[in-house]
């Protein structure tokens, strides 16, 4: 422990977090230097090797393609040949793009959406499972299943059940995802079908974590069950919730297979979404340089609802 | 963890002769050297053109039954008495345009670059991907072998750079038995399609079994049918050549009949629906007879089979018909030129002289191409054909098209194969706002007029052919 005893002296909260480590990393903190190292810097070292083959990894497949694709934001590149720099020419474009507000629009609209309905599904499946213990484990896998069908299984499901041909839009007189004003949020509940489950599943085992002892005290209190809902529940999940509330508008912001699977941002861009019109400008129109500016947009949006996440829970202290 | 870390804030200073400990910037180093030798180790694990004994051909097949075909009767065939044989990579057909767009920009990709047509081929012509074909054109005789017309988009400033793989053309197919049973006959103007479609639309009959469901850029073999037979020949070449702005009154007006029958619900029963229709869903239309008529590409042939007569299960039969003229601008029959296919060679191609051989292996043979038609209704490259040399088995209504299409003496332009990319992708994206109300025909033209005329003045318009000497 050359290290620490070259260090101030400890405060209280300091010698209880030592005494509270293992014998075994004790022992080892208190093992005579080795190589000249002290074992603070030794276990540094190691880990940063055990950090090593993923900063390799996150360079490769994340840094790198992120620099050139700012990098190619700035050019006229056409996904092929040549790039030229045309300074912020496509960032200027994006404003006067009405696609691009279109499906900047579509992505607040799924946003919206994905926040509400199935948070709230998930919530209330989540709740009410909760209160049962006959059957709860089949109702957890049935409710989950959905979430592990392959998307382009489940779309091609829902297309054929919603059919204006020979499914329920036939019988409805209507026609769910070729109606400009219908296709978006037939798309967006088509995906919610397969995503609520999994939010069941991640909001029951938060709620299992809550104090049972709450409940029985809110019950001595006369609470009902709404009432221990709001002030028992919800609170005692915060972290995980807001934790799915951030996911949700990040992966909002990044929707694209079920849209592209079931109508391809179509009709006449009714269901585009910026990852369908950064797709559709990247490989249809030629325009790579563009479709990176989109997708600098995107991330820039990702970082904007982060960084807001960040300084709410240093503010509030709310954890993930 | 800081209170118990006695290390100076720029690490540790090494003692002689002992290792240096890992610092930070000492790991980024270390790690970013590795990051960079891996990128260069695995761009060099590409499929680079060039590298490979065999010549990497990449293709898509729209049948397991073609694909084996193509393998049995072309590349076996090749590879027998080829001193650089060919290897053949099947792709998926809706992603293959990716995989090879992905593949060249990375300096990879196949020996042989396809195309769905001269438009997609040129965007690889820009990006200096292709390889320049002239010196093997007297070598082969293609200027003889192959026809003027599709040859000509293949060249850009003068130097030929694709080779066009397959002729099509656009038709009208239907089912006799339906048109007997209502007693119409194949329309030949606006005014018998009019009334058909009224007709059959009475009647609870969708008068054009059309939909984009299945391929988004279906619609634009309608826009390229109503360009060609209510604007016209001469006046999309005069657009094509710079002569005539898209802002035309001939053009607004072409798309507001467009507009106007999708509106009625003439293509596909109604706009909502024309977006879901599925292919495999208006086949069955066009046999039971609750759809009238289709109008589509000479690949359609190819389906065909799968769904009337015997192979089906079923008595149906179908015939065809030449497009209506659909207005008086328009000359009575006119017909579509189009290429649906075309092949390159990789600019990084090291076997340029043995790729040639295997490209014109695949156009210099009208009897083998013809037998594939015949056989699995694989379209013949444009090459000038003999009566000699159909097979004696082949559909006497696909004998009877191929007939009449060669002996055509006015031709109208396709938008996968005479327009500039950017153009073409607007024409069938923008296209669906016409046709829902969110935007006008004249709207629609203003904007396609401002990108194409960009793509010209970049010289990215294919070669165009005047409509009367094409053929």
């Amino acid at each position: 422990m050359a290290a620490a005893s070259a260090s101030p002296p400890a405060s209280s909260a300091t010698s209880s977090a030592v005494s509270a480590r293992p014998a075994a990393v004790r022992s080892a903190a208190r093992a005579p230097r080795t190589k000249g190292r002290s074992p603070a810097q030794q276990r540094r070292r190691l880990a940063w090797w055990f950090m090593c083959p993923l900063i390799v990894l996150n360079a490769l497949v994340i840094v790198t393609p992120a620099c050139l694709a700012v990098y190619y934001s700035f050019t006229d590149w056409t996904g092929l040949g040549p790039a030229h720099f045309i300074g912020l020419a496509n960032y200027r474009k994006l404003f006067s793009d009405a696609d691009f507000r279109n499906a900047l629009l579509h992505n607040v609209y799924w946003t919206l959406f994905f926040l509400v309905v199935p948070m709230a599904m998930g919530l209330l499946g989540a709740y009410l499972l909760s209160r049962i213990t006959r059957f709860q484990v089949l109702f957890r896998i049935a409710y989950f299943i959905p979430y592990t069908v392959a998307s382009v299984v489940t779309a091609a499901v829902w297309q054929r059940l919603l059919s204006s041909d020979s499914g329920l839009g036939k019988v409805l007189g209507v026609n769910f995802l070729g109606d400009v004003h219908l296709s978006l949020l037939t798309v967006a509940s088509i995906n919610n079908w397969a995503w609520w489950g999994f939010l069941v599943v991640v909001f029951l085992t938060a709620m299992q974590g809550v104090n049972a002892s709450l409940y029985e005290a809110a019950e001595i209190d006369g609470a009902g069950e709404w009432r221990k809902f709001v002030s028992i529940t919800l609170p005692s999940i915060r972290p995980t919730f807001m934790f799915l509330g951030l996911m949700t508008i990040i992966w909002s912001f990044l929707a694209f297979d079920y849209i592209y699977i079931l109508t391809q941002g179509g009709p006449a861009g009714s269901t585009d979404v910026l990852s369908t019109l950064q797709y559709r400008n990247a490989f249809s129109a030629q325009q790579a340089g563009y479709a990176a500016a989109i997708g600098v947009v995107m991330a820039m949006i990702s970082a904007v609802v982060v960084i807001g996440y960040q300084t709410l829970r240093r503010r509030k202290g709310w954890d993930i | 963890m800081a209170m118990y870390d006695a290390t100076p804030p720029h690490g540790p200073r090494p003692a002689p002769g002992r290792p240096r400990p890992l610092s930070r910037r000492g790991f980024l180093s270390l790690t970013g050297g590795l990051a960079a030798g891996a990128t260069g180790l695995l761009s060099a694990c590409g499929t680079a053109a060039g590298n490979s004994q065999e010549l990497q051909l990449w293709s898509a097949f729209p049948s397991a039954d073609v694909q084996d075909y193509f393998t049995r009767n072309f590349l076996d065939v090749y590879n027998k008495t080829a001193t650089r044989k060919v290897q053949l990579s099947v792709k998926p057909g809706a992603a293959i345009d990716r995989l090879l767009q992905t593949a060249l920009s990375a300096g990879g990709g196949p020996d042989f670059i396809g195309a769905s047509g001269p438009t997609q081929a040129l965007t690889y012509v820009n990006a200096g991907k292709t390889a320049v074909l002239d010196p093997f054109v007297d070598v082969y005789g293609w200027d003889e072998t192959l026809l003027p017309w599709a040859l000509k988009p293949g060249r850009v400033d003068g130097k030929l750079y694709s080779l066009p793989m397959q002729n099509e053309t656009m038709a009208m197919y239907y089912n006799p038995a339906t048109f007997e049973k209502h007693g119409w006959q194949p329309p030949t103007d606006l005014a018998e399609f009019d009334a058909l479609c009224a007709d059959a639309k009475s009647k609870g009959i969708m008068p054009l079994a059309a939909g984009n469901a299945n391929w988004k850029a279906a619609t634009e073999w309608y826009l390229s049918v109503f360009l060609n037979h209510a604007a016209g020949p001469e006046p999309v070449y005069q657009a094509l050549t710079g002569q005539l702005p898209w802002t035309d009154a001939v053009f607004v007006d072409a798309v507001t009949l467009m507009s106007d029958q999708f509106k009625r619900g003439w293509w596909g029963g109604s706009v909502s629906d024309y977006f879901t229709n599925q292919f495999v869903d208006l086949y069955g239309k066009l046999v039971d007879g609750s759809a009238a008529m289709m109008i589509s590409g000479t690949w359609t042939f190819a389906d065909l089979p799968g769904y009337f007569g015997e192979g089906a299960g079923n008595d149906a039969t179908w015939d065809w018909a030449v497009l209506p003229q659909l207005s008086s601008h328009a000359p009575p029959v006119v017909w579509d030129l189009s290429v649906g296919a075309t092949y390159s060679i990789n600019a990084a191609c090291e076997h340029l002289p043995a790729a040639a051989d295997f490209l014109n292996f695949l156009v210099s043979d009208p009897k083998r191409q013809l037998a594939a038609l015949a056989d699995v209704a694989l379209e013949p490259p444009p090459l000038h054909i003999t009566d000699a040399d159909y097979a004696p088995g082949t559909d006497p209504r696909v004998k009877r098209l191929f007939e009449q299409f060669q002996a055509a003496d006015l031709c109208g332009y396709t938008t996968w194969t005479f327009w500039p990319p950017q153009s073409e992708t607007y024409a069938y994206e923008e296209m669906e706002k016409v046709v829902t109300g969110m935007t006008t025909p004249k709207s629609y033209c203003s904007g396609l007029q401002e990108l194409f005329a960009k793509e010209l003045a970049t010289g990215d318009v294919p070669a165009v052919p005047p409509p009367d000497g094409a053929l």
